[in-house]
């Protein structure tokens, strides 16, 4: 009779992999985030002090 | 173009100009001055005593800890964090993204005096300094040691800088066609120079292969030359912004008017560079602590000081540089720049001094002579650096 046994991820390296996923998911949301349209300038009010330095 | 091709008339008339811009110009009470004036006069005395009576009368050092402050802040930080130079030259030069040649030349220099400096503080470090020119000469020397690497990749990137910022100094000294000449030799300085600096970038982190043992297995890992090598790229755009946000500042009058408004948009494009490369750099610290089945480590002192660098100061400022950029939020850009150069500072005096011999139990702690020496080097720098901007074509006129 055979059995089912689940596999625990964190002794292999199922972990790893799902992380490496994760990651390009993520990264692919990062530059899209980076490179969405441009805010509108938010002023001189609530722009940092420093802006022009 | 040789120097021997130059008159010697010339070279009277250059010996002449060259003492007429020694002379000090501006006030000389101003607060860095009187700050780093008696830093600097007794970091002589230190080191007078440090060349006559060796590094066990001013350092902490021991067999145990041949590596100190000097060690872990000059060479290891310091050329991690002059690491723009070959970045933005690959920009420039390479991705031809021209909107940043008007900060290309000070950071050049920025990079070529932090190698000078930091690298050139070995001979403070070394037991025996008059053995720094071994490598250079073959003498009795491994020549398969990382060392070796390191040793010839800093002499001659430091001379690629030189070429690099060379022109520069012929458009000051007024040698025409001697810039010419130099000018023409750029491109090719600066693939040398890039190609030379991801080596020893790495290289550095490669030194520390032989010392497992010694590292705590946080910090330790196989690809430690890659996480160095990728850590000098935000570590140096996180300096290019931190410098350039000071000189932009106290320099403000030696700036053109169309690079102060571009500014804003050249930090823009160097914080999106250090975001990505921060993430990258999250990713691999993340990937090898996964590999290395490393949650057991966590738990304890030493794991929730690993986490303050891994999150406090790698992710923290990634997210920041994302935010500040996406929404053109300067002062959070500028902000998360000055925790990515504490970051790499730390993960460097983490690898090299923190977590080195962790399980020693009495512990190397600077002594107070080794943080003066640190910062005569560092005020020196600045020195040198306030004289070749003030004197030189540096800063974008336009």
């Amino acid at each position: 009779m055979e059995y089912y046994s689940y596999v625990n991820i964190f002794e292999t390296k199922g972990l790893a992999y799902l992380l490496l996923l994760s990651f390009l998911v993520l990264g692919v949301l990062l530059i899209r985030y980076l490179s969405g349209p441009e805010r509108k300038d938010p002023g001189p009010a609530k722009k940092d002090r420093a802006a022009h330095g | 173009m040789s120097t021997a091709a130059i008159p010697s008339n010339e070279l009277v008339r250059f010996g002449k100009f060259f003492l007429d811009e020694l002379k000090p110009r501006g006030k000389w009470i101003t607060p860095f001055n009187v700050i780093s004036i008696p830093v600097i006069l007794l970091g002589l005395v230190i080191l007078y005593f440090r060349f006559t009576q060796g590094l066990g009368s001013v350092t902490n050092l021991s067999q145990q800890y041949p590596f100190g402050f000097w060690i872990g802040f000059d060479v290891m930080t310091g050329v991690a964090l002059a690491g723009g130079a070959y970045v933005l030259c690959f920009v420039v030069y390479v991705l031809r993204l021209e909107k940043y040649h008007s900060i290309l030349k000070v950071t050049i220099l920025n990079g070529l005096l932090a190698y000078v400096f930091y690298s050139g503080a070995l001979v403070l470090d070394l037991g025996r300094p008059w053995h720094i020119i071994n490598p250079i000469i073959g003498n009795s020397f491994g020549y398969n040691s990382v060392l070796f690497l390191v040793a010839w990749h800093f002499l001659l990137y430091t001379g690629a800088l030189f070429l690099e910022f060379s022109p520069t100094i012929a458009e000051w000294a007024h040698w025409e066609k001697l810039r010419k000449f130099l000018t023409s030799l750029t491109l090719g300085t600066v693939i040398v120079g890039i190609t030379l600096s991801m080596l020893h970038q790495s290289g550095i982190g490669a030194m520390f292969l032989m010392a497992k043992p010694k590292i705590h297995p946080l910090w330790y890992s196989e690809y430690i030359p890659l996480l160095y090598f990728v850590s000098s790229i935000f570590g140096g755009l996180a300096m290019v912004i931190f410098e350039g946000t000071i000189s932009s500042k106290v320099f403000s009058n030696l700036i053109g008017a169309k690079t102060h408004h571009s500014h804003e948009d050249v930090i823009l494009g160097l914080g999106k560079g250090a975001a990505i490369t921060m993430f990258v750099y999250y990713f691999f610290l993340a990937f090898i602590f996964m590999h290395g089945e490393k949650w057991k480590l966590l738990n304890g002192p030493w794991g929730y000081w690993y986490l303050v660098e891994v999150i406090g100061f790698v992710l923290i400022p990634c997210f920041m540089f994302a935010y500040g950029v996406r929404n053109r939020r300067f002062g959070v850009i500028r902000v998360a720049a000055i925790m990515t150069v504490l970051g790499v500072i730390l993960n460097r005096q983490n690898v090299c001094l923190i977590a080195y011999n962790w399980y020693v139990p009495n512990k190397y702690y600077p002594s107070w002579e080794e943080i003066v020496v640190t910062l005569t080097v560092v005020f020196v720098e600045v020195w040198v650096f306030r004289w070749v901007v003030t004197r030189m074509s540096v800063f974008s006129k336009e």
